[in-house]
This record gives C-alpha cells, structure tokens and sequence, in this order.
C-alpha cells in the first residue's frame, strides 16, 4: 500500500470515544486472516490495518464464524479472535489486498466472494462533509460502504453504533452530530415505530434506505419526519456491488434506465421478472451480466424491486401474486409500522396468502380493516386471509426481518 | 363464517339455507374458514376439494367443519 488512506485524519466515534483511524488500536494480523470482531472497534481496526498494509482479509462476528469455521481454516486462512490466533488446517500464500465478504447466507449457506478496497469504495467523487452513522454488523457489504467513505474520503466521519445501542441510536446519533445515516428499511420502520421524538433531533441531511427492497411508504413516513432531508434508495449485493442510487424520494427505478449503457455504471436489465445487472462494482469472478434473484414488477413508469424469486411467488389456486407487492399494499396503510407476507397451506385452493403485522399503535386497525384495505387494491386472491398481530418488529443482527 | 363475511363488508344472513353463490361465498371464502377453524382447534384439517361439491348452503359448511372437527 502506499500512502495513508485520504480519509486518514476523518473522525471516527465508536464505543463513546472519539478518534481519527490512525489512533485505533494497531493490530498485528496474518495473512490471509479472518479476524472476528467481538466489538466495533475490533471491525474497524482490522479495516484500518488492511487499509494502511494490505494482506488478504475477511471481517466478520462471533455468530457467524462457527458455520464456516472449519471451511476457512481449510481455505488457508488463521482466524484471529482477540489475542488468539487459530492456525489454518492448509497453508497457502495470501492474496495481495484482497477482502472477502460473506453474503448474508439468507437464501442458504453464505458465501465468500472476493473484493478489494478499491471495488468496495463506489463513492468516488467529491462529497459534502457528513457524519455518518454506521449501524451495521461488521463485515457485511453495508457496513465496508460506510467504512470504506470513512478511509477513502476526506469530510465523511463515522459513528459506530454498537448492536447493543440500536434501540437508542437517535440518542447517540444526536449526540454526536449525525447528519446521515443508512439502514435497511427494518431498521427505519423500527426505528420510526419506537417513536419520532428523539429521531427528530437528529440533523439529518442525508437517509439512505438498502438492503431489503424499498416501498413507497417508507421513504413517505421518513419524509414526513424530515421534510428537507435528501432520502435516498440503494441496491447493492457482496456480488454486484452498489448497483442502483435513486435519489428521487419513489420507490423503484425509472424504467428508463434499463438496458442503458454508460462507462463505470452498471447495466440494468430484466429478464422475465428477475433483475439482471452488469456492474464495475462486481465481485471477483462475477464479472458480465449477473442474475440478482430479485424479482422485479413495473409499475407505469417505476421499476420495483420487490423480493427474492425464490420466496416471492405466492401460487393461489394456479392465480400467482407477488409477496413483495402484497407487502408494499399493507406497509401502505396509515395504521402499519412493519409488515410479512407469506403464502400459508390451506385447503381447496392449496395455498393462500397470510401477513403478519405490527400495527404503529395498538388498535390502529383490526384484520378486517386491513382485509377491505387489500381488497381495494389487489386482485381477490391476493388479499391476505389470515392477518396475526405482532408487538414487535422482528429484526435480525443484519437489520433485516426476511420480509 | 360470519367474521368472514364481516371482513369483507357482507353480512352471513339468517338461517343455514341460504345459498353460497347467492351470498357470495366461494372457495377462498371457505379456504380462510378452514383457517380460522385450524387457528382456533391448534390442528390442521385434511380434506379434499372433491368432498366439497355437495356443499351449497351455509348449513352444509356450518355442518362439514363440525365432521370434520370431530372426526
């Protein structure tokens, strides 16, 4: 590597303590390692230390080592947790500045798919200066985004909130004068369910939504909060990298920019109803069109993403409906804080559609209200039959609910 | 079968003979009684769509998921 990071001397605030990148602990790492972050600043110090030496590196969390711990080791990678240091089982050379990431295993056993620092940082140009909250788990594509604007940028700040203050990240946020943050869009619908008080107070100039799709009515609750604030939608994969910036305040993408070719963007496609993308910002190995496994539905002029293929189809009596669009349909409704559609066994027809739903107050609606709600905008089979309340959001440690 | 109908802003009229198609009952209709009846006994119910065709009245479902509950 040469040089210091341009981002070098930016803020970093993690665990309460305020530093620049340089005053993280230093670490002495292997390589290739995987180092297994326990804290934040573990994760950032590792990032650090690929950022300034270079090496073959993957970061990740206790809960997610011990499905591939064996794998790794034999993959010719030492596993480094805290001061201990795991031998791989097969010994190779590492791959000069070469940074894995693991997908997030939702649709199966996660996988390793190699990048760089350079393909992980897709903001290139100048920016405005920002704070920028990082809520992610370490490791993911999400959070080297954020990490890699921190290294690479001069101006982009970074407050590290630990999984353990999620619930009270607007306090934290405020605090430390936040002006942007990115979550997925379970991370703002519970945010925005435990209330809009603290939130408010947060001076944002910038809301990014990724990582599950984005409906409508999301970025319409967030702009009610922030009316000023520049809300923007995101899809990226460890795959294909950021491939899609809306910046519009609608869901999905205009139609216009399908089959659309321009140097260093990625190309958009649709292929039957699967999104298929060709990005600069690809992993190793991924190069030319990749087939996301997101379906995708176009609405008047809008793309929308609205789900994985492989979970989305409900198949009603030989009538298919989209869970995603059944989703967006009562995400929609005033009285919705969060929402999961899914297809349920049942008799005559085989499957019909069911939701589970977490209302923003209680008593905001009942499951006929919602049932007419439904009925008014989708076809009769698409409405859900069987609606059961929640009192939570359910949320994994990747900020996403599986919707 | 009332909160069915309720749902969708009909009412199940009085008397067991009044006919499905007339009220507007239909197989999904039926499919989310069946539901709601495996909701409330914690059991799902196994039957099959054939055994259905003799079923014209709101009698003759009120009477089919009472065979099948104790059956």
């Amino acid at each position: 590597m040469s040089g210091l990071p341009r981002g070098a001397a930016n803020r970093i605030v993690v665990g309460g303590t305020t530093l620049t990148w340089a005053e993280l602990p230093a670490l002495d790492l292997p390589s290739p390692a995987v180092v297994v972050a326990a804290t934040a600043t573990e994760a950032l110090a590792a990032a650090w230390h690929q950022a300034t030496h270079g090496g073959e590196l993957l970061i990740t969390t206790p809960g997610r080592i011990e499905l591939l711990r064996d794998e790794l080791l034999a993959a010719g990678f030492s596993i480094v947790e805290g001061d201990k240091v795991q031998s791989p089982s097969a010994v190779r050379d590492a791959e000069p500045d070469r940074l894995w990431l693991l997908t997030s295993g939702s649709t199966g056993r996660p996988k390793r798919i190699g990048h760089t620092l350079a393909s992980l940082t897709t903001v290139k140009g100048d920016q405005a200066a920002r704070t920028w909250l990082c809520p992610y788990l370490p490791g993911t594509y999400a959070w080297w985004q954020v990490v890699t604007l921190g290294l690479t940028q001069p101006g982009q700040d970074v407050a590290v909130v630990e999984q353990s203050e999620l619930e009270t990240w607007p306090v934290v946020a405020a605090e430390h004068g936040v002006t942007a943050v990115s979550g997925t869009p379970t991370f703002w619908r519970q945010t925005l369910y435990r209330g809009t008080e603290e939130l408010a107070k947060v001076p944002l100039t910038q809301i990014t939504l990724g990582g599950e799709p984005v409906d409508q009515a999301i970025i319409d609750q967030l702009r009610a909060v922030f009316p000023d604030t520049r809300i923007s939608w995101i899809y990226a994969s460890s795959e294909v990298g950021a491939a899609i910036v809306v910046h519009d305040g609608r869901a999905g993408f205009p139609i216009a920019w399908l089959g659309k070719e321009s140097p260093d963007r990625p190309t958009l496609a649709v292929d039957g109803d699967e999104l298929v993308i060709a990005s600069p910002h690809h992993g190793a190995g991924l190069e030319g069109a990749v087939r996301t496994g997101d379906r995708v539905e176009i609405v008047d002029d809008r793309v929308l993403v609205v789900g994985r293929l492989n979970s989305d189809e409900i198949n009603v009596g030989g009538s298919k409906i989209s869970a995603g669009i059944v989703r967006n349909v009562l995400s929609a409704h005033p009285g919705v804080a969060w929402a999961r559609v899914f297809g349920r066994r049942s008799p005559v027809v085989s499957t019909i559609v069911a939701a589970e739903v977490v209302l923003r107050t209680p008593g905001a609606a009942d499951e006929g209200d919602l049932m007419r709600w439904c009925a008014a905008r989708l076809p009769e089979y698409g409405v859900p039959r069987r609606i059961r309340f929640l009192d939570a959001i359910p949320v994994k440690e990747t900020l996403k609910s599986d919707v | 079968m009332g909160q069915v109908m309720k749902n969708q802003d009909k009412t199940l009229p009085e008397g067991d003979a009044a006919d499905l198609r007339e009220i507007g009952f239909r197989s999904l209709d039926f499919s989310e009684l069946a539901l709601r009846v495996e909701d409330e006994i914690g059991e799902e119910l196994n039957f099959d769509a054939p055994g259905l065709r003799q079923i014209t009245t709101v009698g003759d479902v009120l009477d089919f998921i009472e065979q099948l509950q104790t059956s």
